[in-house]
């Protein structure tokens, strides 16, 4: 036997013990006996409740019928175009609104504080409550805002919620009223990360104002806000609250987005599998969003 | 050999024993021999619940056996009832929810043939409980009785007899017929307007495409106008049928063209099932065809005078045809299903035949103010079903147990049960009230559609 051969031999020794080593995570013993006790519990409940169910989806889903079912649906076609514009109106103008609102309340005061405390309140109450009084607001005949028009300026308001636009238009409107405050939160939060002291060296060289917005805050904030929109984009995509209670999916099924059409295939078509398959088309979509999400939260950690 | 107590020889033997006790505990496996488990949907009013408990309780003492019962919100109710046969993860009995749900499974084979439970009170249930009680099984190829009857509920009219007196008209005058009857209102609302009322509409036709009224609707117009044949017991479609065709279009035109004129409430495009209640309860509408007397119960302790003196249910059903003739009115019947896979369904079928006897089952019904119907024809007989000083009671078991009635369509085949959730015939309604289609192109489009639906559903 030559010397290449024993070290050949003695190789996968080596392997296995790197092996059982990486696996073991360094650690011995008893240690590694209860870190597995510990891990198991958490991978149990992964299983049943993350992995099966989606492993379970993408199986009801997997029939090529029920695609092609779906697509020749033309209420699949418009709801295909509203979920697109919910996310693009939703999620833009809500953040581009927190954006500017985090700054307001940047503001010093005590009189800020008590404001920005009322302004939490749309997010703080309950939403389907809030999104059935919306409901019984929009009412044409005697929902609370033509009554109001009516006795304010004896004009006869519209009814709100029969016409495509104007009833998907008032479930954009009230989604970006609810959740305005949260992101406007988080946002707010991240302006008061910033160090001072880069504010107060930025202030020094003349960096104030909309320059100081510009050249200090928003590059520091931009990550922050890319994650906060993709985050809520995941979010809206799964939103079933706001179509439901507000315009019902209606009129004529006009306004459903991919989440409540799933829903009504699921339960009210009593066809789940055609529900099912109606959700999954927006894995196209949440994949990539997921990937970017990842990628920008590793080069966020990196920044911070 | 001594042996050691270890850390992990102590983890080892407690996970043994514990899996030891769970399969051979006498009285895990004692228990899973006589318990069943029961879905309910959540009574409209408490009482309904309370007397559903005191059923199953009177059930438990008589029988030693134990039954698990899960009451459930309604619309929850209905999506544990799709999800739990989809998996396969089924209870041992469920009532039916939406009602149709027992045609569309019994078609996949998903339930168990309960011929023995009704087989128990065959005579008491009416004709249409038991046609409805039956499906088509498209495995086994044949009808079979896959439904226990449980309750009733049929579509009325209400009527602010108060709105009509306010225009000087009288609810004794309300024609007999079926176009002047409903022309009827179209009148009040033209009065009540010169009188300067803003928002009154005469008829509250719920020409939307959201929850079971505008199905519901349709149908008694398309029975009304003649075509009442469009299914037929065999489940075969009759859209060839002249009659029925020009009914469809009469329908789509009087209920379409009544939203178009003006006459409907113009939110009625985008009703859910409580926004007309609601609307009815606001008074912007005289008249209101909708299923059971809820919007009556729902003001009886609020609004006593209302529910005693403003509110006037039509009394004997439906006004005739407009040749003077009865329409029947469509009744949907509850059930009582054991889905296949159900563990024990020795014991569901004893509650089921415990449950239906004809006392067990009048009070439950009872105790919901009358809001469900009874479906044995006796029990219509009651005391209270019968209350002279009731003023809807009487009427409506009259509409939906003794007079004429039939079972919905889905019954004689469950493509009916698709072409209601798809809202084929609101998009008929809509299309004609808000397009400007004519009802004869609005029906033209429908009729294709429903083609389509029922070629997937081929009785043999």
């Amino acid at each position: 036997m030559d010397g290449a051969s024993v070290v050949d031999v003695g190789r996968p020794a080596i392997r296995r013990g790197t092996l059982s080593r990486s696996l073991r995570g360094g650690l011995k013993g008893g240690e590694y006996t209860w870190a597995v006790a510990f891990v198991v519990p958490y991978i149990a409940v992964f299983v049943a409740f993350v992995a099966y169910p989606v492993v379970y989806g993408l199986w009801m889903g997997s029939k090529m019928s029920l695609y092609r079912e779906l697509f020749a649906d033309p209420i699949y076609q418009s709801t295909v175009v509203n979920t697109v514009l919910y996310l693009a109106l939703g999620v833009n103008v809500k953040m581009f609104l927190a954006l500017l609102l985090s700054g307001f309340f940047m503001r010093p005061g005590w009189w800020m504080k008590a404001l920005l405390l009322i302004f939490v309140l749309p997010w703080a109450v309950p939403q389907i409550s809030t999104f059935i009084s919306i409901h019984w607001m929009l009412n044409g005949e005697w929902g609370f805002l033509n009554n109001a028009l009516y006795t304010l300026f004896r004009v006869e308001g519209p009814s709100w919620l029969n016409d495509r636009w104007m009833a998907l238009g008032a479930v954009i409107v009230s989604h970006i009223w609810k959740w305005t405050p949260f992101w406007t939160l988080i946002l707010l939060a991240g302006r008061m990360a910033i160090p001072l002291e880069i504010r107060d060296s930025a202030r020094v060289d003349g960096a104030t104002g909309v320059r100081g917005f510009v050249h200090i805050t928003f590059p520091l904030l931009a990550n922050l806000y890319l994650i906060c929109t993709l985050l809520s984009t995941i979010f809206l995509l799964g939103d079933f609250n706001a179509v439901t209670f507000i315009s019902g999916g209606g009129p004529a099924n006009s306004t459903h987005v991919l989440a409540t059409l799933g829903i009504r295939d699921a339960f009210e078509i009593a066809h789940p599998r055609l529900g099912v398959a109606a959700v999954m088309t927006a894995l196209p979509l949440v994949i990539p969003l997921v990937i970017v999400l990842m990628r920008r939260l590793r080069t966020a950690e990196v920044q911070l | 050999m001594m042996a050691y107590l270890t850390r992990r020889s102590v983890l080892r033997g407690s996970v043994a024993l514990g899996a030891t006790r769970l399969l051979a505990s006498p009285h895990v496996a004692k228990a899973a021999a006589t318990t069943a488990t029961v879905w309910f949907a959540q009574g409209f009013v408490q009482d309904e619940d309370v007397a559903l408990r005191k059923a199953v309780t009177d059930y438990e003492k008589a029988s030693g056996n134990k039954i698990e019962l899960s009451i459930i919100p309604f619309a929850p109710h209905r999506q544990k009832v799709v999800s739990a046969i989809t998996s396969g993860v089924v209870p041992d009995m469920t009532m039916s929810n939406p009602n149709e749900i027992l045609q569309l499974f019994a078609w996949q084979d998903k339930w168990l043939d309960v011929s023995d439970v009704v087989e128990t009170q065959q005579a008491q249930f009416s004709e249409t409980a038991l046609l409805a009680a039956q499906a088509y099984n498209s495995v086994t190829k044949k009808r079979g009785f896959y439904g226990v009857p449980l309750r009733a509920a049929v579509v009325p009219c209400h009527i602010w007899g108060s709105l009509v007196e306010k225009a000087g008209l009288r609810t004794e005058d309300i024609p007999k017929t079926w176009d002047a009857y409903f022309d009827f209102f179209k009148k009040v609302q033209d009065i009540l307007r010169k009188q300067g009322e803003r928002k009154v509409y005469g008829l509250g036709f719920q020409v939307t495409a959201n929850g079971v009224d505008p199905a519901n609707l349709f149908n008694a117009f398309l029975i009304a106008y003649g075509g009442q044949d469009i299914v037929t017991k065999d489940g075969k479609l009759h859209l060839d049928d002249p009659k029925v065709r020009q009914a469809a279009i009469k329908s789509a035109g009087y209920l379409g063209g009544a939203y178009r004129d003006g006459y409907v409430p113009p939110s009625a495009i985008n009703w859910n099932d409580a926004d007309d209640n609601n609307a009815f309860h606001a008074k912007l509408m005289v008249m209101d065809v909708d299923g059971t007397l809820s919007t009556e119960v729902a003001v009886k302790d609020k609004h006593p005078e209302w529910y005693y003196k403003d509110i006037v249910t039509h009394g004997i059903g439906y006004p005739n045809d407009n040749a003077g003739k009865p329409v029947p009115s469509i009744v949907g019947v509850t059930q009582g299903l054991i889905p296949k896979g159900a563990k024990n369904v020795t014991v569901a079928k004893e509650f089921l035949k415990y449950f239906i006897q004809p006392k067990v089952i009048g009070e439950f019904i009872e105790l919901g103010l009358g809001r469900w119907l009874p479906v044995m024809p006796s029990l219509a007989k009651s005391a209270f079903w019968q209350n002279p000083k009731d003023p809807h009671l009487r009427g409506y078991a009259q509409q939906g147990l003794l007079g004429p009635t039939r079972p919905d369509y889905y019954v004689f085949n469950p493509a009916m049960a698709e072409v209601y959730s798809e809202h084929v015939w609101s998009m008929a309604m809509i299309d004609v009230a808000k397009e400007g289609v004519k009802p004869e192109a609005a029906i033209e489009k429908a009729f294709k559609r429903i083609e389509e639906i029922f070629a997937k559903y081929k009785i043999a």
